[in-house]
């Protein structure tokens, strides 16, 4: 057989592997330069911005209601949490209080959305060791958590549950209780899907891979799950709480592990999955009454807003979001700024990557549950060179300062 | 093992998941009552206030001539907030998901 | 001359049965999961669809070499199913063809894997790597489970010799011998490695390296990288069933009926053992490394195969 290997031009002791943009395993533009030798990862580079869109720039052009349903397009799975963030800001700039009924219905969807991110990254882990039928479990358990958000906000993926000092949507008792059936039954699904995920091909598949220590973690400011999995304590619900998670301090706890591998990582998101749970329910039985928005309509709201600035933080199913806002008190805004989670992530992927397998890319960089359309926030463009930066060397604008 | 075996079997042994989708022409799936699909309008009922246009965020409702507006439901993003601002509850988000046209003015709604 | 006839008639049912097999298993696999699955016929559109299509060469390809691999690795693979049906059929086989069909079943990977790597593409080469290691790993406990057989049925490598002395036994291998018994578990064992399915499929591990050394391949040649793909799963699992599952009084049946009724009956009981050593392990296992995967072949199996032949050349 050795005769036939001279057909190889490769020189196997470093090849570079391109990984994305489009990948199988990657399923959003993003491209991973891996240097392999044999089958180890010596070097990884990292290439962003494929698809980047200019919402923090287009939300610019737009008034402060036309900008909240444009931030919930930045990302198609955490869309709550964006929304929530940007009212977030809007709320403390123009010192508006939701009723409590409105921020616990607030918190309601967002927890069912870190719910259903969690079961989708669960599948798309699978699906990454090749573990297909896990990932077909674990998609049909997420379906009963969208069929929720049809019920209750009218759409699967864009809720539009949020206004400027308030939600859109209430629920009734019938709807109370449909959502608590829809939980047990997750629950026990999720429970199954667990039992697999303890299963020992999958745990040598995941333990000792992508390792983050602790110190690591906290150097590169990664966020969320991925922070928790190497140990680190840390979770705004708890250190900034927002919406209702002030009332319902006492009703989840942070899940960490210190073992800072996939498998911690992924660990962390299926116990999250059942303090989730457990947390909706504390929700539907302490659901306070009232008013879930305000009385005015939503333009009054937004003209109410002044020119102010503000930073707002959430804890999105990826760890800590960030927006920072600047309204010019006329309804419109000045500059909006979004820092992801999985930008925060991100940089900590190479660390994870080298020294590992070929075989453990898609592995540890699913891990991190990247969301890379919300992270293709930056562009490098050659603006001397002209070329694709002529258009928006055009159309660039001063900031306002 | 055992465990994803026990599932698998399981699996195997009941129905498979089917999600139902439109089965006969002209039948449709029924949507939950708060489903925002195609934009349903009351073209009588509107006062042309043009509240609906400042809140568009994807600026799919224009003017016409005769005071009153209309929706390029290719443009819509179904967030429901012209429903929402309308003063005289002439939009409605209806059940219609469908939205395939052979002709570009089919999916108008005036 | 009638053994001749009945091969040729085996190759076109061969190829119907591979891609009738891989219907059954993926409409199975789906069923695990809870999907519905494609019908049954899927693998035949697929593959006139495919056959239809344009093959597109690389232009870092060594032609020559990429554009006869499938070609060659399918015709050995269909001739590896072949020829068991064919003896089964015409009731004769020549000496040594159990060897030959093992040897073309390894033909038939090595080629695939060759045409990979011909294609220039850093995938296809770490393909080719992996799929190396992983014949190293299930090839020898594969032919060492063999062994205790051909010890068993007077030294004979002929596959239609090892069949009729199950007849004359008058049961089948696996519970004839407590050698034979351990050979078959052994060779049950290497089956989803050899047929090259999750958790053993490294070499084309669709997440990691995006299908391996089939990446550069469309068109016919790609109808062929898998009508081999299939073929050898396909004749796995018949040489498995009837080296050691051929059960006299159930595949006998009467003798007035001829070779032909136990050749169908074995083909109709064949889905179950593929049922067994493709689709289930395919379904509740997630890919293994290539190092895992390597050391699951050399530690269960090899310990299996050389445990029965041990015992067999012990004599029992
Ligand atoms: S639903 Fe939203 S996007 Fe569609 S027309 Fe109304 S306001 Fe515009
Ligand atoms: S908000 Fe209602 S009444 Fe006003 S223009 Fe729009 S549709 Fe007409």
């Amino acid at each position: 057989m050795t005769g036939e290997t001279r057909e190889l031009e490769y020189d196997y002791s470093r090849l570079v592997v391109p990984f994305g943009p489009v990948h199988p395993a990657l399923k959003e533009p993003v491209h991973f330069k891996v240097f392999v030798k044999k089958e180890e990862v010596v070097d990884v580079g990292l290439r962003l911005g494929h698809v980047h869109r200019g919402i923090e720039a287009l939300a610019e052009t737009r008034n402060l209601v036309q900008a909240m349903y444009l931030v919930e397009r930045v990302c198609g799975i955490c869309s709550h949490s964006h929304t929530t963030c940007f009212v977030g800001a809007l709320e403390e700039i123009g010192r508006i209080q939701p009723s409590e009924r409105a921020l616990y219905l607030r918190t309601l969807v967002f927890e069912l959305e870190r719910l259903h991110s969690h079961l989708l990254w669960l599948g798309i882990m699978a699906y990454e060791i090749g573990f297909d039928t896990l990932f077909m479990f674990a998609f049909n358990t997420r379906e009963a958590v969208l069929d929720l958000f049809e019920e209750i906000t009218g759409n699967r993926v864009h809720h539009s549950m949020n206004v400027i000092g308030g939600v859109r949507w209430d629920l009734d008792g019938r709807m109370v209780e449909k959502v608590g059936r829809s939980m047990s039954k997750v629950r026990e699904a999720a429970q199954r899907i667990r039992e697999i995920f303890q299963d020992k091909t999958v745990e040598e598949r995941l333990s000792g891979v992508g390792l983050l220590d602790r110190g690591a973690a906290q150097e590169l400011c990664t966020v969320g799950p991925t922070a928790r999995g190497s140990g680190l304590k840390t979770d705004v619900r708890k250190e900034d709480p927002y919406a209702a998670y002030g009332a319902l301090e006492g009703s989840f706890s942070i899940v960490t592990r210190t073992e800072g591998d996939a498998y911690a990582r992924t660990e962390v998101r299926i116990f999250e999955i059942f303090e989730t749970i457990n947390m909706i329910n504390e929700i539907l039985a302490r659901l306070p009454g009232g008013s879930i928005r305000p009385g005015e309509t939503i333009i009054r709201s937004m003209n109410r807003v002044p020119q102010g600035e503000a930073v707002s933080r959430v804890e999105a199913p990826r760890g800590e979001l960030l927006y920072y806002v600047r309204t010019d008190g006329k309804g419109g805004l000045r500059r909006l700024k979004v820092r992801t989670p999985t930008l925060a992530n991100i940089v900590g992927l190479r660390q994870m990557l080298i020294g590992g397998e070929v075989a453990d890319i898609p592995v540890v960089v699913a891990s991190i549950d990247p969301c890379l359309s919300c992270t293709n926030r930056i562009t490098v463009i050659d603006l001397d060179k002209g070329g694709a930066g002529e258009p928006l060397r055009r159309r660039r604008r001063k900031w306002p300062h | 093992m055992g465990r994803g075996l026990r599932a698998a079997f399981r699996a195997l042994l009941r129905k498979p998941v089917r999600v139902r989708y439109l089965t006969e022409a002209g039948e449709m799936v029924p949507v939950p009552e708060r489903y925002r699909g195609k934009i349903t309008y009351d073209k009588g009922a509107c006062i042309g206030c043009l509240l609906c246009i400042r809140t568009c965020p994807s600026g799919a409702i224009s003017t016409t001539e005769e005071k009153k507006v209309e929706f390029s439901v290719f443009k819509c993003t179904f967030c429901g907030q012209c429903a929402e601002i309308c003063p005289k509850k002439a939009v409605k988000l209806g059940s219609d998901f469908e939205l395939v046209v052979y002709e570009k003015e089919g999916m108008v709604v005036r | 001359m009638a053994a001749l006839a009945a091969l040729l008639a085996s190759l076109p049912a061969a190829v119907f049965l591979s891609l009738l097999f891989e219907g059954i298993d993926r409409k199975l696999h789906a069923r695990m999961q809870g999907r519905i699955g494609p019908p049954v016929t899927q693998p035949f559109y697929d593959f006139a669809k495919l056959l239809n299509k344009e093959s597109v060469f690389p232009s870092s390809s060594s032609k020559a070499i990429f554009a006869s691999a499938p070609v060659i690795a399918a015709a050995s693979s269909i001739l590896a199913g072949a020829i068991p049906l064919a003896s089964l059929v015409a009731g004769t086989s020549v000496v040594g063809d159990l060897i030959l069909i093992l040897y073309l079943l390894t033909m038939s990977s090595i080629m695939v894997m060759i045409g990979g790597s011909s294609s220039g593409n850093p995938y296809g080469a770490i393909g080719f790597s992996r799929k190396m290691v992983m014949l190293i790993g299930y090839e020898v406990p594969l032919l060492a489970s063999i062994l205790p057989l051909s010890l068993k049925s007077q030294h004979s490598f002929s596959y239609h010799g090892i069949v009729q002395s199950q007849v004359g036994m008058g049961t089948c291998f696996a519970f004839a011998y407590p050698s034979s018994a351990f050979a078959a578990a052994a060779f049950l064992a290497c089956i989803p490695a050899a047929a090259g399915v999750v958790p053993f499929d490294v070499p084309e591990a669709k997440t990691e390296i995006v299908h391996g050394y089939l990446v550069e391949y469309g068109g016919p040649h790609l109808a062929l990288a898998r009508l081999a793909k299939d073929a050898a799963s396909f004749a796995l699992s018949f040489l498995a069933l009837t080296l050691f599952f051929y059960h006299p009084p159930l595949f006998e049946g009467h003798a007035s009926l001829g070779g032909l009724a136990s050749a169908i009956l074995c083909v109709a009981f064949a889905p179950a053992m593929m049922f067994l050593t493709v689709t289930v392990p395919r379904t509740v296992f997630a890919r293994l490394k290539v190092g895992q995967a390597f050391k699951f072949c050399w530690s269960l199996p090899l310990t299996l195969s050389a445990l029965s032949v041990v015992l067999s050349a012990a004599g029992f």
